[in-house]
C-alpha cells in the first residue's frame, strides 16, 4: 500500500509539517470558540455565585461529591490514554494507537455513566429545575439557579463527550483501515486536542460545582 | 521521523500529578475554607489545566503561531471575566446617597 502521507498531501501545501501546521492552528481557533462558550457561562455562574453565595453553597452541598471526583480521575485517566495513542501514532507502532484509542472510548464511556447515574440521583432527591425541584430552605430559589447552571453546564459537557466518543470511534475505524502511519497521524493529534480540551473542561467544573459546599455535608 | 513530542515519562508524571492533585482539590473540599474553598478550587483548577495543555495537548513544543493563538483564547477569555467581576464585585463599594 502507497505512504498514507503522500496520499494525504493536499495540493495547496508545500509539505506535510505545513499541511499539519495548518491543521493545528486550525483546531485551536475552533478550541479557543469554544473557550468563549464556556467561558460565556463560567463568567455568569461567577456572578451568580458571588451575588448568592449561601444558596450556591448550598446547591453544592446537594452534588454527589464523591462520584464526581471519581468522574475527575476517571477522566484524566482517559487524557492519559489518548495522549499515549498519540505517542504510538507518532511512533508508528498501529496496534498499540489501536488499543489506546479503544481504552479512550471505554473510559469516557464509564465517565458518561457515572455522569448520568447521578442526573437520576438528583432527578430522585427532586432537584431538577423547573420541573420538578423540591427545597424549603430560605435560599430554595438560588439552590435552583445553581441547578440550572449544574445541569447547563455539565450537559453541555457531557454533549461534547458524546461527540468525542463519535470522532474516537471514527479515529478507530481508520485506524484500522491503515489511513495512519508515523508520517501521517493528525487526525490522531487533533481528535486528541478536543479530548483534552472536554476534560480542561471537566477540571473546571469538578472545581466549581462540586468543591465549595463540600464540606456543608 | 518516529520520534515523538513528549516522552512516556512525561505523560506518566503528568497523569500522576494530576490525580495528585484532583486528591488535594478533594481534602481542600471537605476541609471548610470558609470564602477561600471556591478561590482555591479554581487556583488548582487553572494549574491542572495548564499541565493538561502544556504535556498533553503539546502546548510547550508547538509553532509559535499555534501559541499565540491559544493566548489568544486564554487573553480574551480573561478580558471577559475580568470586566465583568470588576463591576459586580465593587458594586456598593461606593456610598451614594439616596440608596
Amino acid at each position: 500500500m502507497a505512504d498514507p502521507s503522500v496520499l494525504a498531501l493536499r495540493e495547496q501545501f508545500r509539505n506535510p509539517e505545513q499541511q499539519r501546521e495548518t491543521s493545528t492552528v486550525g483546531m485551536w481557533i475552533f478550541l479557543v470558540t469554544e473557550v468563549m462558550l464556556f467561558g460565556g457561562l463560567f463568567t455568569a455562574f461567577s456572578v451568580y455565585r458571588m451575588s448568592h453565595p449561601a444558596g450556591f453553597d448550598q446547591g453544592s452541598a446537594d452534588m454527589e461529591f464523591w462520584l464526581g471526583a471519581i468522574n475527575t480521575a476517571v477522566l484524566i485517566c482517559s487524557s492519559f490514554t489518548m495522549a499515549m495513542a498519540v505517542h504510538s501514532s507518532e511512533t508508528g507502532k498501529k496496534s498499540r494507537l489501536a488499543v489506546f484509542l479503544l481504552l479512550t472510548i471505554l473510559i469516557g464511556l464509564v465517565f458518561l455513566v457515572i455522569k448520568f447515574t447521578e442526573y437520576y440521583l438528583h432527578y430522585h432527591d427532586q432537584k431538577l429545575p423547573g420541573i420538578l425541584f423540591h427545597d424549603t430552605s430560605p435560599d430554595a430559589a438560588y439552590v435552583q439557579m445553581f441547578f440550572v447552571f449544574y445541569f447547563l453546564m455539565t450537559g453541555l459537557h457531557a454533549f461534547h463527550m458524546i461527540v468525542g466518543e463519535g470522532v474516537l470511534c471514527a479515529m478507530l475505524i481508520r485506524t484500522w483501515l491503515g489511513s495512519f502511519s508515523e508520517r501521517y497521524h493528525t487526525p490522531i493529534e487533533l481528535a486528541g486536542l478536543y479530548w483534552h480540551f472536554v476534560d480542561t473542561v471537566w477540571v473546571f467544573l469538578f472545581a466549581i460545582f462540586y468543591i465549595p459546599g463540600a464540606h456543608l455535608k | 521521523m518516529s520520534q515523538s513530542t513528549v516522552s512516556v515519562k512525561t505523560y506518566a508524571f503528568t497523569l500522576l500529578t494530576l490525580l495528585g492533585l484532583t486528591l488535594l482539590t478533594s481534602l481542600l473540599g471537605l476541609a471548610d475554607l470558609g470564602r477561600f474553598s471556591f478561590v482555591a478550587a479554581v487556583a488548582i483548577a487553572a494549574v491542572k489545566a495548564s499541565l493538561i495543555a502544556c504535556f498533553f495537548m503539546h502546548a510547550l513544543y508547538e509553532a509559535k503561531l499555534v501559541r499565540v493563538v491559544m493566548a489568544g483564547g486564554v487573553i480574551w477569555f480573561l478580558i471577559m471575566i475580568s470586566l465583568t467581576l470588576s463591576d459586580y464585585l465593587t458594586r456598593g463599594w461606593m456610598p451614594f446617597p439616596g440608596k
